[in-house]
């Protein structure tokens, strides 16, 4: 009888065999603690693996607590934060500008070869924005957000691209012309794109920060700090370091999903899980 | 004039003249018709035309031209009589998909185009909640696009295009796709819609020929001239005017049940194979 379908037991098993099949709809819930086992057991190889090379998870704390009382790794952190706060906000907005000029002709030739630009390496860069920029910290500013802005122009105009044909009609119907038909489809009707392109930038600026703090080491930050300590092969404090950046980056990332769900609560409506 | 539904025409309202499409052969040639305000005693009778073809004979060109969308290669489409070609928004458009902007909720769908015509905010708020209640869709006014039914949405889409366009509203393929208890309900849509005004005018494009039977008051089949191995050799045009009105064939809730809507039904689609 134990082999019943109608047993909870067997039940149970199957459920957590269909968990390995492609597109199995599960709940929440179970995925938080997936997430949390994982998590767990990722640490615990990592504790266990005895490798000579790695440090132990003791060491990377012992190394934290260093790094936080003697070196200020949370003013650097914070150093940081406001450099890629503020590329992000300069980057988004100059991006959904040029996006919303490319809708005319005349502009997306411009636009294009901005978004072509994502190709030019920064070390080529550098000395046109040294000589642009009054200081260090306005060079970091527009290294960064110029660093963010060729992606995220690229990824507008591929939305702009796939914006179908009715939908611009469909503004023509109700009296909309021109600029007006811009600002429908792409500013507001593309308002939860934008903000999710800016949690996907805002994570881009991060993997990117640690070469413009390189270039400008005399101003800090923590991808300063994080360079001088692999200079030394302080890994331990490079472990520190990288988990204190992917720490603060989910914390980033959760908050500027919050932001997009609030403010645009219809993005999430009809898809996978969500009840339309 | 019928004697089972009498009726008079009044002032002209829609002029088709001569509109042909050309791309690099042609798509439309010489599209000519008229539609005329029908006036029943005592009631608000609006207009009901449905314009039948096969598919992909060049139905959703000529829809973009009477909507103003897409110029003509030559003719024109003139609304009320007036020397002036149709302009975009001056005709409402449902298209299939019933497009409405996602990232506004129904009563934001509503009361951005009640306010492009130039009505105050009073003015606006009073016509969306009119049509809201005309609709029976109050109770979804905050609801966005994308958490409604089709019917839902398609009820959505008809009342943002009246509230900007003059009394005109083209219906793109309405019915496809529906099952027939879906396809009766659109059709009282339509019916109810063409009734609260006297100058409403409803175009629907289609090949569901029972439903468009059962809805117009004139039938305009469009299709193209063929050679005698039956290859077509122009575009197309209106080749047959059906007026639904003069035959008592038009605004009979029965009509399913008459031996006329059968016939007329099954010469069409004859007739379909043909053009």
């Amino acid at each position: 009888m134990t082999h019943r379908m109608g047993d909870p037991s067997r039940r149970r098993t199957v459920k957590a065999i269909n968990l390995l099949l492609p597109f199995t709809p599960v709940r929440a819930r179970w995925l938080q603690l997936m997430l949390l086992l994982q998590a767990c057991l990722a640490i615990a190889l990592w504790a266990l693996s005895g490798s000579t090379t790695l440090p132990s998870p003791m060491e990377v704390a012992r190394a934290w607590v260093d790094l936080v009382q003697r070196q200020g790794l949370l003013f650097e952190l914070w150093a940081s934060v406001k450099v890629s706060v503020i590329a992000l906000l300069v980057s988004t907005l100059a991006a959904v500008a040029v996006a919303c000029l490319s809708t005319a002709p005349v502009f997306m030739p411009a636009a294009r070869l901005s978004a072509a630009m994502r190709f030019l390496g920064f070390a080529g860069l550098t000395y046109v924005f040294m000589l642009a920029s009054g200081d260090a910290h306005s060079l970091r500013v527009a290294i960064l957000s110029f660093g963010m802005f060729v992606f995220m122009v690229t990824s507008l105009l591929a939305e702009i691209a796939a914006t179908p044909r009715e939908r611009i009609d469909h503004c023509r119907t109700l009296g909309m012309r021109h600029w007006r038909i811009t600002a429908e489809v792409v500013l507001l009707g593309k308002a939860d794109v934008i903000l999710d392109l800016m949690r996907q930038n805002a994570a881009v600026g991060w993997t990117l920060l640690t070469l413009v703090e390189g270039m400008t080491r005399s101003e800090g930050g923590i991808g300063a700090m994080l360079l001088n300590q692999n200079r030394y092969f302080l890994l331990a404090g490079v472990f520190a370091i990288q988990l204190t950046i992917l720490t603060y980056g989910l914390v980033q990332d959760a908050l500027l999903s919050l932001l997009r769900d609030s403010l645009c609560p219809y993005g999430r409506l009809g898809q996978e899980g969500v009840p339309a | 004039m019928s004697m089972k539904h009498p009726y008079t025409l009044g002032q002209r309202l829609l002029t088709i003249d001569k509109v042909c499409v050309s791309y690099d052969r042609p798509i439309l040639d010489g599209v000519s018709g008229t539609i005329d305000n029908i006036q029943r005693e005592g009631m608000q009778q609006g207009q009901v035309v449905c314009l039948l073809g096969p598919s992909g004979i060049g139905k959703s060109q000529l829809f973009r031209c009477i909507a103003g969308l897409q110029r003509p290669t030559s003719g024109s489409v003139r609304l009320n009589g007036s020397q002036r070609e149709v302009q975009p928004g001056e005709v409402g458009v449902v298209a299939q998909n019933y497009p409405l902007f996602n990232h506004r909720t129904v009563w934001g769908n509503l009361m951005v185009a009640a306010s492009r015509n130039g009505h105050t905010a009073e003015q606006a708020r009073q016509r969306c909640l009119a049509l809201l209640e005309e609709f029976e869709m109050l109770d979804t006014a905050k609801a966005y696009p994308l958490a409604l039914s089709g019917g839902q949405r398609q009820r959505v889409a008809i009342a943002q295009q009246l509230l900007c366009s003059s009394h005109f509203l083209l219906m793109d393929e309405p019915f496809s796709g529906l099952d027939p208890l879906a396809k009766t309900k659109v059709c009282e849509t339509i019916i109810r819609v063409s009734t609260t005004n006297e100058l409403n005018t409803i175009i629907v494009v289609t090949h569901d020929v029972e439903s468009a039977i059962r809805i117009a008051d004139t039938l305009w089949v469009l299709g193209r001239e063929r050679n005698a191995e039956g290859k077509p050799i122009s575009g197309a045009s209106i080749r047959e005017v059906h007026n639904l009105a003069e035959m008592g064939l038009a605004w009979d809730p029965d009509i399913e049940s008459r031996k006329e809507f059968l016939e007329m039904a099954a010469a069409l689609k004859r007739r379909f194979a043909t053009l």
